[in-house]
């Protein structure tokens, strides 16, 4: 992780950013160098604001194909104070508990925003995924056929919160998966 | 869902219904428009799951409609909350943190108002869980290898981390290993070397046993070539053989303390027993999650849809070359996937005469899979037995090289048949028609089949050749004591030396062939051309640059852990040998993997892969317990060396020890290991186990009615809201026509 810088946060801050979040003493610190470097300098880091792109161009998410979504989900009037970015490095820390992070995925994957993850939601995932131009029709029905066939319990062509967290808690890759590493940058 | 993949939907399940659309039903655009989905945020279910997903405070956002209560319901969730506050930690609420604070100072208001112990309580299991929680944080510290683990899952993904994880687990059994052997055999002998404490050497039998299997003769020190000293460090013999490196020179039958004296012999019993059984229940521990997986996902298709799109992709890549190569392997998987969804529907379709050819043909090409094993077994008795009658012979007889090839015969043949065998395998595969996913599981299993069988049949060999004598069993000493005086020690040479080989090959392998694969391929960039196009041949694969295949890679690891298993009675130093030897197996494959590799573009899922490796590596320890025990309880100890010398066998220490216990607990004991115990304990673990087998087929069953039940009631919410909503426009219009 490297030597992280310490000034400018009190001990007092750190302490509750430690209670309320599920990072270690030394992650917070590394996001704090990190933010400091990106945003304006001068500003208290506490009322200091980065931009959606420049949290999107950071190393940890510039590869990562649902940046857009993650953004948006963390950010408030698209924008990202201190405490969103902790935030979103403790629902993407190693410690994180999985309710947190399947709470965060639904919201991650529902495009539409309406609360449910339909079929076109899902479809815009597959293409994420596949990241190609020649993604035929009948592979992308095909796929979501089945992932509703596997968790869609009521069988209203919906995933609802509590059947994506069923699919979830059964789903090994899932914890593993769902990490990301926002220090050492 | 049932198993039957006939049809793309399994049968029992209904249909899937096109769900009536949204633009059927909006009204006009006087605003009274209700789509289905506000309705369903209405409904009281979604409600109460939002309530314990505690979204209460959501952002403001105009096009979004995540539920948005008014002030009151929002207090109303607030009150809600703050009631299970003692329950659950803050962290675990997904809220922001400005949120979680206001919570929190709720949450120490609310303390003010507590009795003084519940307060004490509240106070110290909160700072019980931050001690830990620290702890915690300190242990990660310690992990070994812990930045190296994280960037090359940053550059190549989880698949090949988890290979590098299993290295690491393999480093840190074999260090406990060998304290374990440190503790109860080393540590007393070092004491006693140092006169630091008194003790009774073992006494050579006279009177019982021939004086003939007493004799052990130790090589003649006269003129000695230079060279002698590198085939001994090589091979053990030598100057290595009476050092504690190997079983016979651990002659020390009781180590006097103070108050008691310390048995040596029951020491070295216990601890391989120990050692063996450590490594059991940390292997199993380890593996109880992905085995819970395993049995969760056996309802459904081996690798579900769900977790390869959901969490299929690994949020912890940073690398713009590693994302692109995992998109395009995840193009591969689902295509895959599906490919065998349909392979599996034509199979299905299959008519009875391809059946019965198909079967025929399979059953011809495991006969051959079986002719190949057999030839190949065959190869290393007669390898093993030609090394061990020339290694008799004086070494000055012969020519430096030669000496070495005769002593290293066995390892090389073992190697040249495990690197040809996998080959043959997968040629045989194709003409069996199977499907992809099976056809990979299978090769592996056969190849691992392959490897540690290996190892048992040279063991057995040397078996074979301990207790035969010229024709007639060995009545004089129970093995034959001309060839073998010591015949512990030999063995453990032939484990020693299998594990230097083993660790010669790999760097051999990775520093000359994998190299100088990646320099030509720079040297010759047509070359990537030419592999790309024709990926599907394997000869010019084997030219490209070097792929780095997990389940080879892991065979080879588990084959060295098996060796130290059945080598660390015979040679109780090995396992430190082990230890350097992973090591630096670590450093090694880690800068190959840097500097050479690409990754495969077939990869290997992390969770899939943890339970394979330590399923192979529970199949090497059991393989590694029958030769262990066949020595222990079978063949005679041998007589002129080593700490057995008093006992008919290894194992009789053991008895011996018992008798000397007194008489009420010798009776527990001899109670607790008779039949009549043994076998009504047998009965009862059966007939536990048949009750949970029942347990779990009931509750099967009810799952597979819930969900029926589940999908009926969804089709009623779905009538009653379209009612619903026809009969709020039919009330509308009416009241448009007044």
């Amino acid at each position: 992780m490297g030597q992280c810088l310490r000034h400018q946060m009190h001990w007092e801050d750190l302490e509750e950013y430690q209670a309320l979040t599920f990072l270690t003493r030394n992650e917070i610190l590394c996001i704090h160098d990190t933010f400091l470097k990106l945003c304006p300098p001068g500003k208290y880091y506490k009322e200091a604001t980065l931009t959606t792109d420049q949290v999107r161009s950071l190393p940890a998410l510039r590869v990562n194909p649902f940046r857009d979504r993650i953004c948006k989900v963390f950010s408030h009037n698209d924008v990202f104070s201190f405490e969103d970015v902790l935030g979103m490095a403790s629902v993407f820390s190693e410690q994180a508990c999985p309710s947190l992070k399947i709470e965060y995925a639904f919201r991650i994957y529902d495009f539409n925003e309406n609360g449910f993850i339909d079929e076109e939601d899902l479809q815009r995932i597959v293409l994420r995924l596949l990241n190609s131009d020649d993604v035929s029709e009948d592979l992308l029905t095909d796929l979501t056929n089945h992932v509703l066939n596997e968790s869609d319990l009521d069988n209203d062509n919906m995933l609802s919160f509590s059947e994506f967290e069923h699919a979830m808690a059964k789903s090994p890759d899932f914890m593993n998966s769902f990490r990301i590493h926002f220090w050492g940058f | 869902m049932s198993e039957s993949s006939a049809s793309a939907l399994p049968p029992g399940r209904r249909s899937r219904q096109p769900f009536i659309h949204p633009e059927n039903l909006s009204l006009d655009s006087s605003g009274f428009s209700s789509p289905p989905v506000n309705f369903l945020q209405e409904l009281p279910s979604y409600r109460s799951i939002a309530r314990r997903r505690t979204t209460i405070l959501s952002r403001d956002k105009q096009s979004g409609t995540l539920l948005k209560p008014t002030d009151s319901y929002s207090s109303q969730l607030e009150g809600g909350i703050t009631e299970n506050l003692n329950s659950q930690s803050i962290r675990k609420y997904a809220l922001n943190i400005s949120e979680k604070r206001r919570l929190r100072n709720i949450q120490e208001t609310q303390m003010k108002y507590l009795s003084e112990w519940d307060q004490w309580k509240r106070y110290s299991s909160k700072s019980w869980k931050r001690f830990i929680g620290k702890a915690r944080e300190m242990t990660t510290h310690l992990e070994l290898w812990r930045e190296d683990i994280r960037s090359i899952e940053g550059k190549f993904g989880t698949g090949i981390q988890s290979y590098f994880s299993f290295l690491r687990f393999l480093v840190l059994l074999n260090l406990v290993i060998f304290l374990i052997i440190f503790m109860l055999v080393l540590l007393p002998v070092l004491l006693t070397k140092y006169n630091i404490t008194n003790s009774t050497f073992v006494v050579i039998p006279s009177q019982d046993t021939d004086v003939q299997c007493t004799v052990y003769p130790i090589s003649s020190s006269g003129l000695i070539y230079f060279y002698s000293y590198v085939i001994d460090l090589l091979s053990g013999t030598g100057f290595l053989e009476e050092t504690c490196l190997f079983y016979g020179h651990y002659t020390i039958d009781g180590v006097k303390f103070q108050n008691f004296t310390y048995d040596l012999p029951l020491a070295y019993l216990l601890s391989t027993i120990a050692y063996l059984a450590l490594s059991l229940l940390w292997i199993v521990k380890r593996s109880v999650e992905g085995f819970k997986i395993n049995l969760i996902r056996s309802e459904e298709h081996f690798q579900s849809y769900c977790n390869k799109i959901f969490a299929g992709w690994d949020f912890c890549i940073t690398n713009r070359g590693m994302a692109d190569l995992k998109h395009s392997s995840l193009r591969y998987e689902l295509r895959a996937d599906l490919e065998e969804e349909r392979i599996r529907q034509k199979i299905a379709e299959r008519t009875s005469e391809e059946t019965i050819r198909i079967y025929s043909l399979r059953l011809f090409l495991n006969c051959i899979v079986l002719a190949v094993l057999a030839a190949c077994f065959y190869a290393i008795y007669r390898a093993t037995i030609f090394s061990q009658e020339h290694m008799k012979k004086e070494i000055d007889k012969m020519v430096f090289g030669e000496n070495l090839l005769i002593l290293y015969l066995p390892s090389i043949v073992i190697t040249l048949a495990n690197f040809i065998t996998p080959m043959i395998f997968a040629k045989i595969i194709h003409y069996e028609d199977y499907s992809p996913g099976f056809e990979i599981r299978l090769t592996i299993l056969r190849c691992v089949f392959m490897r540690l069988a290996t190892i048992c049949v040279l063991v057995f060999t040397l078996g074979s050749k301990i207790t035969s004598c010229d024709n007639y069993s060995c009545e004089l000493c129970g093995y034959n004591q001309k060839l073998y005086p010591c015949w512990e020690t030999q063995v453990g040479q032939e484990m020693y030396k299998l594990m230097i080989f083993d660790l010669i090959i790999i760097l051999a392998v990775t520093l000359f062939v994998d190299f100088p694969r990646k320099h030509v391929t720079n040297q010759f960039p047509g070359e990537m051309l030419l592999v790309t196009y024709c990926s599907s041949w394997k000869l010019i694969q084997c030219w490209g640059q070097q792929e780095f295949a997990i389940p080879d890679n892991v065979l080879g690891i588990v084959y060295g852990q098996t060796i130290c298993w059945i080598g660390a009675f015979f040679s109780p130093l090995l396992p430190a040998i082990a230890t350097l030897k992973f090591i630096i197996i670590f450093y090694v494959k880690e800068m190959s993997l840097l500097y050479t590799c690409r990754p495969s573009p077939r990869q290997f899922r992390a969770s899939n892969s943890n339970f394979f490796f330590l399923l192979v590596l529970l199949i090497g320890l059991c393989l590694a317990i029958i030769p262990l025990t066949i020595s222990m309880a079978r063949i005679s100890s041998s007589k002129a060396c080593g700490p057995f010398t008093n006992f008919n066998t290894t194992w009789e220490v053991v008895p011996k020890t018992v008798s000397t216990f007194p008489s009420s607990l010798q009776s527990l004991v001899y109670g607790v290991t008779s039949e009549a115990f043994a076998v009504p304990f047998f009965m009862i673990i059966c007939l536990i186990m048949f009750y949970f087998i029942a347990l779990a087929g009931a509750h099967k069953r009810v799952v597979v009615q819930l969900r029926e039940q589940l999908s009926l009631e969804s089709r009623d919410k779905r009538y009653l809201i379209q009612k619903l909503t026809e009969a709020q426009k039919d009330i509308k219009n009416r009241l448009d026509w007044q």
